[in-house]
């Protein structure tokens, strides 16, 4: 009935990605959206049904010359508890922390999350801010290929990226960020627990006395993907956040957001909440 | 539990708090609900809906979808051209012929060997539409010119006909009025004329739906005889025996009706929905059992909903404070087909005219087609819609001649004794000693001066109190030609009581409070009864529950059969001790003299009746009849034998740079007449308020087009735990001398009022007023803004 022919559980990346290079597959991780859609009848499973799950390279989280690699396959909940995660990349927690429910945050991945490419997807915002890259590895000639791509590149449009289909996302990378760098996620739901996002807010910079250095802001759900805001940052980097550095920060958010009304919110209360909320953390940040 | 503690005298058992018996079951996952069920030789049902809001079938191709493997039978309209409409008008054929009118219509039916087959067929269907101007905008379909929904009488529009001289057809409608329900007391001009103060608004109340854990379904099976058998989640079997009977045309004494444990009713299953006629209908084709139950998508887009409403109010009062008015207009989107929700003016007109004393009163109520989706009856029953455009006047008009809202509602509260202009009469009446109770318990009158003089102050979080109350029916009501029901009472050789009776268990409890007043009575724990209430070839009539009549109707039903029980074995005790029967007395599992002097083993000596020369068993009957009365033509009437009273408090903070109203505590006080047990009606309560709570803040079936928008628990938004409020419950013990033990229903009634409640703290807090539900945080933002359309009253006269 659903049209699945084969289904192919490989152990190494380089299986999968022969089993890739042939074509009419649907990759699953921890399915947490990719059961939905196909309920939903949003998404048609090809031939081949990939579980990419017991692929044990595509695990783990780990430091090497100051970049952290964290594998597709990590879930939620392991970046939750992991004290790296809590300890260098805080809007990454708590991204982590507001995702859905604990059996969702079990099963969902990081690299299912990036893939899915939802404009309010949870960790993008903060790995946005974080200027994480993706690692795409794929055989399309014989020969296992890796290629690295920023984020903010990699997402094209709502539930699309620039991963070929032969392609598996098999990381992401992050540069440790500068010291005393700090950063915060913001989301807005309607509801306290299992929500999705409204709006949400990443926010990022290096404070040297009251000055803020190498800002870094990014919004989700107000955008085909979610985006970084560098006329927000130019507003903002190398200045206190006073009240006139906030309010040109407010002005240029309203420029760099294409909110849409849908089911969720309208466009007009997006935009409302992305002045009051990003004002509110702005105001936090002055406060200290 | 053994002869020894079943021989400890016991104490009262009424007002204990006492676990529900079906709770070690439940939790434990051993339940089997309908879903678990699969009979031998059982097929798989599904439904092929309507693609179109409005059109005409041309035509229905199930070539394909017959020739499938695993298929049995894929039905239409065609194939029963014996179907009967069905639901409160009988407007409603199960199948469609000819016209669709939602998207919720059932087109075609397929019986198959598994689900998964059956959704494949349904694929292969093919069924060519030719739209129809679409109508999903109630205040449009009174406009002349409007599309009509029902023109033609079903069967007759280019389908399949009736058979000539078979069964009724609906004969079809030549305006969009479903029904209408008028209503008056005294004179409104008169009242609105000795008026000091007056105030109007609109009001918008929205569709949500239950969102029971168990969803609907059902399984149907004929024997070799043509009897029919059903598993079946509704809320009124034997008034579906009868319906079902009459919709096949054979005996009512044909159908039997066996309900699993059901997963929530909430009043969902009050009514027949197309889904059961179907699973009927694919049974007879197939000779199989046939089982239908829905996905949770389908619950969310076809099963029924609360009714939506529009809803104009003009009141008066006079400066002193005594209400001289009130008129009430409403319009009800009907949906494409009547269900109960249409009715709901019934309980309406009753909290307008009667929740406060109020001489001059006008009701008006047009439901009318359109091709949204219909609404059922859901717990409150249009109580919630009319409770919040009261209570939002009731503020208002204290306003008005500047008079503290609390001691203004005092002042109109009806009292024990009174017999509204309507007819209702109030034999036990707590609604004073509910709203001094509420409002001293969460400190309402200084809070609301409070946070009314904060309301300018700098912080963007706001708090506000609010106060609404509201009176339900709490002793049945008499809508039936009966409002009874029938209790069976066996007491076998070990003293254990079978206890059958017809009243239904959908969670609410009432296994356990029937047990517990039959203990009562019989002196036994409560270890000693076992309750069978699922089969209507075994229990006696009940006619459902709805109208929180359970504990009330089927309470003095346990007692009346317990009573006789107890009366024959102290009879025949008093023979046999040669005392006076009415010295003896049933306590601690023993025939006992006043004096507490044990003078037999109950199960001995139920033995020694059974094992004699005249031998006989203990086994009584009883059929309870509630004194109440039908309404006249003019909606007047004692239709309850007794009325329940509630005032809640609610205290909110509002966080005005988003519009998040966070509900901080509900502070409620209940008129229940008494507490049975007290751990179930606390329960009934806090779920009954977080039921509100939902209603008020956030759920909401978002309807576009005729759409549904929000089928699935992402996107409609039921209350999560950490959004409960604190509570604080009180109860009012009136001991209401009809109802069992002295208590009244309380179903219905904690989540009567939260929403007028909350929306008065929301006043307090922000001195906004929001006539339109839900309090989503974008809507109260937009209120706080100046942003919001308030809802406009622009329907034709």
């Amino acid at each position: 009935m659903s049209g699945i022919e084969r289904y192919a559980a490989p152990r190494t990346l380089e299986e999968a990605a022969e089993l890739l290079s042939a074509g009419g597959a649907t990759v699953f991780a921890g399915g947490t959206d990719v059961m939905p859609q196909a309920n939903a009848g949003r998404l048609r499973f090809q031939k081949t049904l990939l579980n990419i799950g017991r692929i044990a390279e595509l695990r783990g989280i780990g430091e090497s010359n100051g970049v952290v690699r964290i594998g597709a396959l990590t879930t939620i909940t392991e970046l939750l508890e992991s004290p790296l995660v809590r300890g260098r990349f805080r809007a990454l927690w708590q991204s982590c922390d507001h995702f859905a429910s604990d059996q969702i945050r079990n099963a969902a991945t990081l690299g299912g999350n990036l893939c899915n490419a939802s404009p309010a997807g949870d960790t993008l915002v903060p790995l946005l801010v974080l200027d994480a890259q993706v690692v795409l590895a794929g055989k399309p000639n014989g020969t296992l290929a890796t290629r690295r791509l920023p984020l903010a590149g990699f997402l094209t449009g709502p539930g699309r990226t620039l991963r070929a289909a032969h392609e598996l996302l098999t990381a992401v990378e992050i540069a440790l960020p500068p010291a005393g760098f700090d950063s915060e996620y913001f989301k807005f739901g309607t509801r306290p627990a299992l929500d999705i996002a409204a709006i949400s807010i990443g926010l990022g910079a290096v404070r040297e006395g009251r000055v803020l250095r190498d800002v870094r802001v990014a919004f989700g759900a107000v955008a085909p993907t979610p985006v970084r805001a560098p006329r927000v940052e130019a507003a903002l980097e190398g200045r206190i956040a006073d009240d006139a550095a906030i309010e040109a920060a407010l002005e240029a958010a309203a420029d760099e957001i294409h909110p849409i009304s849908d089911i969720r919110a309208s466009d007009w209360y997006r935009r409302e909440m992305v002045r009051n909320m990003l004002q509110r953390m702005l105001c936090d940040v002055r406060e200290g | 539990m053994g002869e020894a503690q079943k021989t400890v005298a016991r104490e009262t058992l009424i007002g204990k708090r006492i676990p529900k018996m079906d709770a070690p079951e439940k939790a434990s996952g051993r339940t089997r609900y309908l879903h678990d069920i699969d009979l031998p030789g059982q097929l798989h049902a599904k439904i092929l809906r309507s693609t179109q809001v409005h059109a005409l079938i041309k035509s229905i191709d199930t070539g394909a979808a017959k020739r499938l493997p695993g298929v049995h039978a894929v039905i239409t309209a065609a194939d029963v051209p014996w179907q009967r409409p069905i639901g409160v008008a009988k407007d409603h054929l199960p199948l469609k012929t000819g016209r669709v009118r939602s998207l919720r219509d059932e087109v075609a039916a397929v019986a198959a060997d598994s689900v998964e087959i059956a959704a494949a067929a349904l694929a292969l269907i093919r069924v060519e539409y030719e739209p129809l101007p679409p109508l999903t905008d109630p205040v449009e379909a009174l406009q002349p010119g409007a599309p009509l929904i029902h023109p033609e009488p079903h069967g007759g529009d280019g389908g399949p006909q009736l058979k000539p001289g078979g069964p009724v057809a609906y004969t079809g409608k030549p305006d969009n009025v479903a029904m209408t329900f008028e209503y008056a007391q005294g004179d409104v001009a008169q009242g609105e004329r000795e008026s000091d103060a007056v105030v109007e608004d609109v009001f918008r109340l929205h569709y949500v739906t239950h969102c029971c854990m168990g969803v609907s379904g059902v399984i149907a099976e004929f024997d070799a005889s043509g009897n029919l058998l059903l598993h079946s989640n509704t809320q009124v079997p034997f008034l579906h025996k009868r319906e079902f009977a009459e919709m096949l045309g054979i005996d009512p004494g044909r159908v039997r009706i066996i309900q699993p444990p059901i997963g929530g009713g909430f009043g969902s299953k009050l009514d027949i929905y197309p889904f059961e006629p179907i699973a009927i209908f694919l049974a007879r084709a197939t000779g199989r059992p046939v089982k239908l139950v829905y996905t949770r998508e389908e619950e969310f887009e076809a099963s029924p909903t609360r009714q939506p409403v529009l809803l104009k109010l003009r009141s008066g009062c006079t400066r002193d404070g005594a209400l001289t008015f009130r008129a009430v207009e409403t319009l009800h989107d009907n949906g494409a087909y009547t269900s109960w929700g249409a009715t709901t003016p019934f309980v309406m007109m009753q909290t307008v005219s009667s929740l406060y004393r109020v001489p001059h009163c006008k009701y008006r109520t047009r439901a009318v087609y359109t091709n949204n989706p219909y609404a059922g009856s859901f717990r409150g029953y249009g109580n919630l819609q009319a409770t919040f455009a009261v209570e939002a006047h009731m503020d208002r008009l204290a306003d008005a001649i500047g008079m503290d809202p609390l001691e203004f509602r005092l002042k109109n509260a009806q009292q024990p004794g009174e017999v509204t202009p309507q007819g209702m009469h109030f034999g036990t009446c707590g609604f004073k000693e509910c709203l001094s109770t509420a409002a001293a318990r969460s400190a309402y009158q200084r809070k609301r001066l409070e946070h009314a003089s904060r309301q300018g102050d700098a912080s963007p979080l706001k708090r506000g109190v609010g106060i609404a109350s509201m009176l339900h029916v709490g002793g049945g009501a008499k809508i039936y030609p009966s409002d009874g029901c029938g209790t069976i009472l066996k007491i076998d050789d070990f003293a254990h009581v079978t206890l059958i009776t017809g009243a239904s268990e959908i969670g609410q409890g009432s296994e356990t409070v029937l047990a517990q007043l039959v203990c009562e009575e019989l002196g036994l724990p409560l270890s000693s009864v076992t309750v069978v209430n699922n089969d209507t070839d075994i229990t006696p009539w009940d006619v459902g529950v709805h109208a929180s009549r359970t504990t009330f109707i089927a309470g003095n039903s346990a007692i009346g059969a317990a009573k006789k029980a107890k009366d024959k074995i102290l009879a025949a005790a008093a023979a046999k001790s040669g005392r006076a029967s009415g010295d003896l007395q049933l306590s601690g599992g023993f025939v006992v003299t006043p004096e507490g002097e044990k003078l037999f083993e109950l199960g001995k000596f139920l033995r020694s009746l059974h094992f004699s020369d005249k031998a006989d068993l203990v086994m009584t009957t009883f059929y309870y009849e509630p004194p109440s009365h039908h309404q006249d033509r003019e909606f007047k009437g004692d239709v309850s034998a007794a009325y329940a009273w509630a005032s809640q408090v609610a205290e909110v903070e509002v966080d005005t740079r988003t519009g998040i109203v966070k509900l901080l505590s509900i502070t409620a006080a209940h008129d229940v007449g008494r507490v049975l047990n007290r751990l179930g009606i606390e329960g009934q309560i806090e779920g009954g308020v977080v039921m509100g709570q939902g209603y008020a803040l956030t759920e909401n079936l978002i309807v576009e087009g005729g759409a549904v928008k929000n089928p699935s628990f992402r996107d409609y938004k039921l209350v999560t735990a950490p959004e409960i409020p604190e509570m604080d419950i009180s109860f009012i013990e009136t001991m209401d001398g009809e109802g069992p033990q002295g208590a009244k229903g309380v179903g219905e009634a904690p989540a009567i009022c939260v929403a007028a409640a909350v929306a008065n703290a929301i006043h307090n807090a922000t001195g906004v007023r929001i006539t339109s539900l839900p309090f989503t945080p974008e809507r109260v933002y937009r209120a706080l803004r100046g942003k919001l359309e308030a809802p406009v009253w622009n329907v034709p006269a």
